[in-house]
């Protein structure tokens, strides 16, 4: 399989964009992508789009793509897995590149959560994840699927709801920086902890905001890397794992077995072993999913996580930050967009170009899991070919 | 001749008497009392079911369905729906041949629910008198709001007293279907402290004290009564009454209707009411919610179901605070492993106040899980066995 380099990344902010529809954001992202390519990109070059999109916000994501943004003439694939949506498009832009099917494609992510009424909003979400019959009257709303999976976590590990909070505060405390970052306030493991329970363990400050935004990527081959920069960031490896849908169905809560799969994948193409991971974006919708992740991910041994936030190991200056760019706690969680951004934060980390940098990163990491926890998806970043 | 009853009242405590919590209806009420009264393993012998409410669910039909898939018993049980109070539950018992299971349930307030088995031994009902008369001193509109004419003295004297006389039983030993002073100046000594005063009143009165031989027990709709007497035989009865306490309080967030697929609730009924798993052909596991992938088939090609345990302990749990749009929050939500299959259940808690903890052991009942579109959608919660203190 030829080898494919991202060489163009771009975001619009995260935020609540009641202003903006799909049909302003995307355009945004693509033209923000555009302009990022050191040496000029034009949507003429662009072959093939994936698009990755959970809600149907504005109607047809495939057309409204490729309507929105004048790209009539090449084909548009709508990807749509689940909160590892964006990671899973990059997945099968590289795939399609590395076949030789196209040289340059997009892949590009978007939602808009705040598009419908507050009363609405929870069950039109709900309906795409949960079993109609068996889960969905239950009201097992998103905080709660995954309240239900470190709830038990921290019964059987030495974690506690102060190690949640830390990584709460560390995450506020990347998006700073981050001018695309929703929430650009710090605050305090005594804030974290002191304030109203959304679903327990998770208080407010746990959980991530709702989002709307995109973000876009430039992926093109490798014999064509010079045409457009001297400095690729090679995607050197992709993974997708998933897992029992139903909770009932899943005999250990205390991992996500997607995560697993999907880790295995991508650090077996990329020919790493987690220790050699830079700087990683972590899936932390919920502060506790990024602890569990930890393990899922290599970064810590079973039971262990908590130890990496005792010794600020996962802050940036530690020895393995995670979510510099302030994570889907603070940048923002449009579900489409997440993966990609996460994708455009590593691009910019591994060019030293990030808000927050991490000094150094040459290797970098984006993790997603979600859906009621059953489909994870990683990519493998690094500025090295490999 | 009634066997067994089986009593159930729910936990909370409203204005009075007991009051039903915001799953139960008059469909799981007679569940929890009819289970009591079949016992574990007599559920087979029964086949013929009478159900007594003033509020049943599904007036178009379909509570036949969750009842008998609720009370365990097979799908071609006759069921009668009687809409009545207690003269009409009365009346049932007179009526039922044996192998008979007769449920009063009042799902309004007062709450609660009793059930008999009618068979070969036991308690003899024998019939003395009945008369039906009119005075509706309380009726209900289509939409069901109540309208009370609000003249007590009226309803005792024109009322029970009135066709007492005229039936020549000026005082009885036990009455059922009034209030209790209603009730004093019905009885000739003390009166019985029934906790109902609807269909499931006859049925506490019987369960409620040993009658001597000759008893006259009255059962009253308004101005309607019948009488009957009592021969002083030995009923078997099972309670489950747990103390009164506050309901806990509750937010309903407005919010649309909550959709509904009738198609899934047809496919997962029997599993989910009958609380029954399918069979892993390979592993012999069982799987619950059943998945029809690699499962164990009959020769019609039809999942093959098996009874699940109705008792485990919290594996985990959370509580949901926010307001979540069409719901009563908070709620709690568990996921219950069942005691000794290695399969573990999705449920909301019932019949607590405060949330339950990992480890806590309890059992699964039949609740109304959730309304949508105006349809009731029943399903297993997870009662935990003891009221957990905060």
């Amino acid at each position: 399989m030829r080898r494919c380099a991202i060489v163009g990344a771009g975001m619009t902010r995260f935020a609540e964009h009641f202003d903006k529809g799909m049909k302003d954001l995307l355009p945004e992202a693509l033209d923000e992508c555009l302009r990022s390519v050191d040496k000029g990109a034009a949507k003429a070059d662009i072959q093939a789009a994936w698009f990755g999109q959970l809600q149907t916000s504005d109607g047809f994501p495939s057309g409204v793509l490729a309507d929105s943004c004048d790209l009539l003439d090449i084909p548009v694939t709508r990807v749509e897995n689940a909160c590892a949506t964006g990671n899973d498009a990059l997945r099968n832009a590289v795939f399609a590149v590395g076949s030789g099917a196209f040289d340059v494609v997009l892949v590009i992510g978007a939602d808009k959560i705040r598009e419908s009424s507050a009363r609405t909003t929870f069950w039109e979400w709900a309906g795409m994840t949960r079993d109609m019959a068996w889960d969905y009257p239950l009201g097992l709303i998103a905080p709660a699927n995954f309240a239900l999976h470190v709830q038990r976590y921290l019964h059987e590990s030495p974690a506690t709801r102060e190690h949640m909070a830390m990584v709460a505060v560390k995450n506020h405390r990347h998006a700073l920086n981050n001018p695309k970052a929703q929430l650009r306030f710090e605050i305090s493991v005594e804030k974290v902890l002191g304030a109203p329970i959304v679903a327990d363990p998770f208080g407010l400050y746990d959980c991530t905001p709702q989002s709307d935004g995109a973000a876009a990527l430039l992926v093109v081959a490798e014999d064509r890397v010079d045409r457009f920069t001297d400095t690729p960031v090679w995607v050197r490896g992709v993974g997708l794992g998933l897992d029992r849908v139903m909770h009932q169905h899943k005999r250990d809560m205390t991992t996500f077995p997607a995560t697993v799969r999907a880790a295995r994948q991508a650090f077996t193409m990329a020919g790493i072993t987690p220790d050699q991971v830079d700087v990683a974006e972590v899936h932390d919708c919920f502060s506790g999913v990024e602890i569990m992740s930890y393990e899922d991910l290599g970064f810590a041994d079973r039971f262990q996580a908590y130890r990496l936030v005792e010794e600020g190991a996962t802050s940036v200056g530690g020895r393995i930050p995670v979510n510099p760019s302030g994570g889907l706690k603070a940048k923002g969680h449009p579900p489409g967009a997440t993966g990609v951004a996460q994708c455009v934060e590593i691009v910019e980390q591994l060019r030293g170009e990030a808000a927050t940098q991490v000094d150094g990163a040459r290797l970098g990491i984006a993790h997603n899991i979600g859906g009621p926890t059953a489909v994870s998806a990683v990519s493998v970043l690094s500025i090295d070919k490999g | 001749m009634i066997t067994t009853i089986g009593t159930y009242l729910p936990p909370w405590a409203g204005r009075t008497g007991r009051r039903a919590g915001p799953d139960e209806d008059a469909v799981t009420l007679a569940v929890a009392a009819g289970r009591l009264a079949l016992g574990a393993a007599t559920g087979q012998v029964v086949g013929r079911v009478v159900l007594i409410s003033r509020e049943l669910p599904l007036l178009e039909g379909g509570n036949s369905a969750a009842l008998t898939a609720g009370l365990g018993l097979p799908r071609g049980v006759r069921v009668v729906e009687q809409l009545g109070g207690a003269a009409a539950t009365l009346d049932a018992l007179l009526e039922s041949p044996v192998a008979t299971l007769v449920i009063g349930a009042d799902a309004g307030e007062p709450a609660g629910a009793a059930a008999a088995v009618v068979g070969a031994g036991g308690l003899d009902v024998r019939y003395v008198s009945r008369i039906n008369r009119s005075l509706p001193v309380r009726s209900r509109d289509r939409a069901g709001g109540f309208h009370d004419y609000e003249d007590p003295r009226l309803l005792r004297d024109r009322g029970a007293l009135a066709s007492l006389a005229e039936l020549g039983h000026p005082k009885l030993d036990v009455v059922a279907g009034v209030g209790g002073r209603e009730a004093g100046d019905l009885s000739s000594g003390s009166p019985l402290d029934l906790p109902t005063v609807g269909a499931s009143s006859v049925l506490f009165a019987l369960a409620g004290a040993a009658f001597s031989p000759g008893a006259v027990l009255a059962a009253v709709d308004q101005a309607s009564v019948t009488v009957v007497e009592l021969d002083g035989g030995h009923v078997a009865v099972r309670r489950d009454e747990r103390a009164a306490r506050p309901a806990p309080p509750l937010t309903l967030t407005p919010g649309p209707p909550i959709p509904v697929s009738l198609s899934a609730y047809d496919r997962a009924f029997r599993a989910k009411l009958g609380w029954r798993a399918s069979t892993d052909a390979d592993t012999g596991e069982l799987r619950f919610p059943p998945r029809p992938h690699g499962a164990v088939r009959d020769a019609a090609g039809e999942v093959v179901l098996v009874d699940l345990p109705r008792r485990g302990e919290v594996y985990t749990s959370s509580t949901v605070n926010v307001p979540v749009p069409g719901k009563a929050t908070p709620y709690q939500l568990v996921i219950v492993e069942l005691d000794g299959i290695g399969v573990r259940a999705l449920a909301s808690t019932t019949g607590t106040a405060a949330a339950v903890a990992i480890g806590a052991p309890g059992e699964m009942v039949l609740r109304r899980i959730e309304i949508r579109s105006g349809i009731p959608d029943y399903g297993y919660a997870f009662r935990p066995d003891q009221e957990i203190t905060v």
